[in-house]
């Protein structure tokens, strides 16, 4: 298996102290690093439910900068082959730790949570409140556009907006700190998730409704 | 992804799309969901002593999962309770062909199944 370099270790070249498998700062040698780093360790970041998006940003672009294969063209070519992985990897790290359910997910995940599938048993009031914002939006694209199902949508869009918020905010409190692993607090943190997914299809769907609308009005 | 000729046919063409009388002590009604992708299914059933004798499905998701729930409603109509029970997802994924990632569509068919027949028999209990 491949030694992957994780912070705080030395890099093989230059035996600094480095800040993410994916790249050597003080020797600039980019790093043989495993397939699927941790997002954290991959953008060099505490692990930690709270981000700050700033800073985060501020760290995909320095590490962007000496990573990316533009900066590698007269490399040789398993070098560039390497900037490109890494830069793939430090991008997809970079997408998850920016979402807050991306990463949340992530953390569920690596602390050995239940997946989706295992909390897939919802309580039926929850999954009968589903299927209402499903048939108000179904009614709403089967009716002309200034009609008063189509009206339906607004107050529908801005509590599934509402309760999505609430939802976020109680996985928040679930995460910090950081549980174990194992920990009984992420099943909580797993059902939030997993209601989350309803809001966000029924969020998606009038979206995409209010799109069409637009663009037939021109 | 295609999708098999079955899948469409049932897809275009759904049976039993609709809804029984919820408060009927004779209708057990199952909603069920997949997290994976926020699908919905409201399955119910109509039952005579021990037989279902009509079956209504509505179904918020993917070609597949509206397959899965028509094909199941089609599947319990005229079977017993403990018949219909039987009914494993791996049957409607045979019939219908469908690929690995949509498997969870016919765990969501059996699972509303399961869960009208249940609903139906604690009303029944209660009754």
């Amino acid at each position: 298996m491949e030694h992957q370099h994780a912070p705080g270790e030395e890099c093989p070249k230059c035996w600094a102290k480095v800040s993410t498998p994916l790249f050597c700062e003080s020797c600039k040698a980019i790093l043989p690093a495993t397939a699927n780093p941790s997002p954290f360790d991959a953008l060099g970041v505490e692990p930690s439910y709270p981000i700050d998006a700033m800073a985060l940003r501020k760290r995909l672009l320095t590490l962007s900068r000496q990573l990316h294969p533009d900066f590698h063209i007269h490399a040789d070519t398993g070098t560039r082959a390497l900037a490109e992985r890494n830069t793939a990897e430090l991008n997809a790290a970079f997408e998850i730790l920016s979402d807050d359910f991306r990463r949340a997910d992530w953390i569920v995940k690596s602390l050995a949570g239940p997946s989706e599938s295992d909390e897939r048993q919802m309580p039926s009031e929850f999954l009968a409140e589903v299927m209402e914002w499903n048939e108000t939006v179904e009614d709403a694209r089967d009716a002309p556009a200034d009609s008063p199902a189509r009206a339906e949508l607004d107050p529908l869009a801005t509590s599934l907006e509402e309760q999505r918020a609430r939802v976020m905010s109680e996985i928040s409190d679930r995460l910090v700190p950081l549980p174990e692993a194992h920990a009984p607090v992420l099943r909580e943190v797993r059902r939030r998730l997993n209601a989350v997914r309803y809001i966000d299809r029924t969020l998606g769907e009038i979206a995409e409704l209010r799109l069409a609308d637009a663009s037939s009005e021109r | 992804m295609a999708y098999s000729d079955k899948v469409l046919d049932h897809y275009s063409n759904p049976r039993n799309v609709g809804s029984l009388d919820k408060g009927s002590k004779d209708v057990g009604t199952g909603v069920v969901g997949a997290p994976e992708c926020g699908d919905v299914m409201k399955l119910q059933i109509q039952v005579e002593g021990d037989r279902i004798v009509d079956a209504k499905f509505k179904t918020f998701g993917c070609g597949s999962a509206i397959a899965s729930s028509s094909l199941a409603t089609e599947w319990i109509k005229g079977k017993t309770l403990d018949e219909a029970e039987k009914i494993k997802n791996t049957e409607i994924v045979e019939e219908l062909s469908l690929p690995p990632v949509k498997i969870h569509c016919s765990v969501l068919a059996e699972d509303a199944i399961k869960a009208a027949i249940s609903d139906f028999k604690n009303k029944k209990a209660s009754a």
